[in-house]
């Protein structure tokens, strides 16, 4: 499963998250070009990622930063 | 669209310069696609015959590459985390097992060990693996590296520097501490896990292990303790 996250670094969250499946890498990867294009244009800085995964818990569990804030990423 | 090393590190030096456009863009999008056979044949194998379960990003995001750029004077074609994954495992056994697994897996691969050489207080073993001139970094973290390591990213969020060792210098300080408890922890831990595989009937060996234990439960908790302090002075600062 292939996960395409914009992440507002300053805010310290997604601002989207788009779901593929594996067989539509090649789309995923031109979305991702549209919208670093797309941001560039309006001069904005986020951070855009593609993220392959066997699933969304295990995707959550290698890239937390993502989807969750200080306290939940501390909480053991 | 197969891009020269020249064409590669003029694209880099324009990101490091900060004027790109639209076409800088797609030159580098041409560029990250261009690992994705070698990551796709990585990842597989390593999923697939190694029975490992790592995230993928084929491809390191624009914002992290010119980071990385004004950080560093590395070339643009000189990056070797291009295109990589990500494996957290249990402990440090299992950390050292994962290694040894992908290592035989592939014929040409580099090992940088951040546990014996930390990062600014970030440890996790990198494998570089290198097939056709391509390199594809996998990050192997056990379960309390990442924990660090998600914690100071998420920090670095909002003060790029803590990651480099230029935020500010009390969450530093506190960082690089939790790191070599963790570290100290970590060390016992396998200590553990040898004497365990070897045998548990000895006596001498029993008590070794319960005083390891010992240390074990007490390290644990200062790895708490400094957490919890660091997210103490964090919610002080509103950091998201």
């Amino acid at each position: 499963m292939i996960f395409l996250i914009e992440y507002n670094r300053l805010q310290g969250k997604i601002v989207k998250i788009e779901r593929f499946d594996n067989l539509s890498r090649s789309r995923a990867e031109k979305i991702r070009l549209d919208i670093e294009l797309d941001l560039s244009h309006k001069l904005i800085n986020h951070e855009v990622v593609l993220l392959d995964a066997v699933s969304e818990k295990a995707v959550r569990r290698t890239h937390r930063r993502y989807f969750e804030n200080v306290s939940q990423i501390a909480a053991l | 669209m197969k891009l020269s090393k020249t064409r590669i590190d003029h694209l880099g030096d324009q990101l490091r310069k900060g004027t790109i456009g639209d076409s800088d863009l797609r030159t580098l999008d041409d560029y990250r696609r261009s690992f994705g056979q070698v990551y796709e044949t990585v990842v597989q194998t390593i999923r697939e015959k190694l029975q490992l379960e790592p995230t993928g990003r084929p491809a390191k995001s624009t914002s992290s590459i010119i980071e990385k750029l004004h950080r560093e004077s590395i070339r643009l074609s000189q990056m070797q985390d291009i295109a990589g994954g990500r494996i957290v495992v249990e402990n440090i056994a299992a950390q050292e097992h994962a290694i040894t697994l992908i290592s035989r897996a592939f014929d040409d691969i580099s090992i940088v060990d951040r546990r014996v050489n930390p990062s600014h207080g970030y440890r996790a073993v990198h494998v570089i693996v290198r097939i056709l001139d391509k390199l594809i970094e996998i990050q192997i973290r056990t379960v309390l590296q990442h924990l660090w390591a998600e914690f100071s990213e998420k920090l670095s969020d909002h003060d790029p520097g803590i990651k480099y060792g230029a935020g500010n210098r009390d969450i530093q300080y506190r960082l690089i501490n939790l790191s070599r408890i963790i570290s100290k922890f970590e060390n016992i831990e396998l200590k553990v896990t040898d004497l365990l595989t070897k045998s548990t009937t000895d006596e001498k060996i029993k008590l070794k292990l319960e005083s390891f234990q010992q240390e074990m439960d007490v390290d644990k908790e200062s790895i708490i303790k400094s957490l919890k302090d660091i997210i103490s002075f964090d919610s002080k600062k509103e950091i998201p």
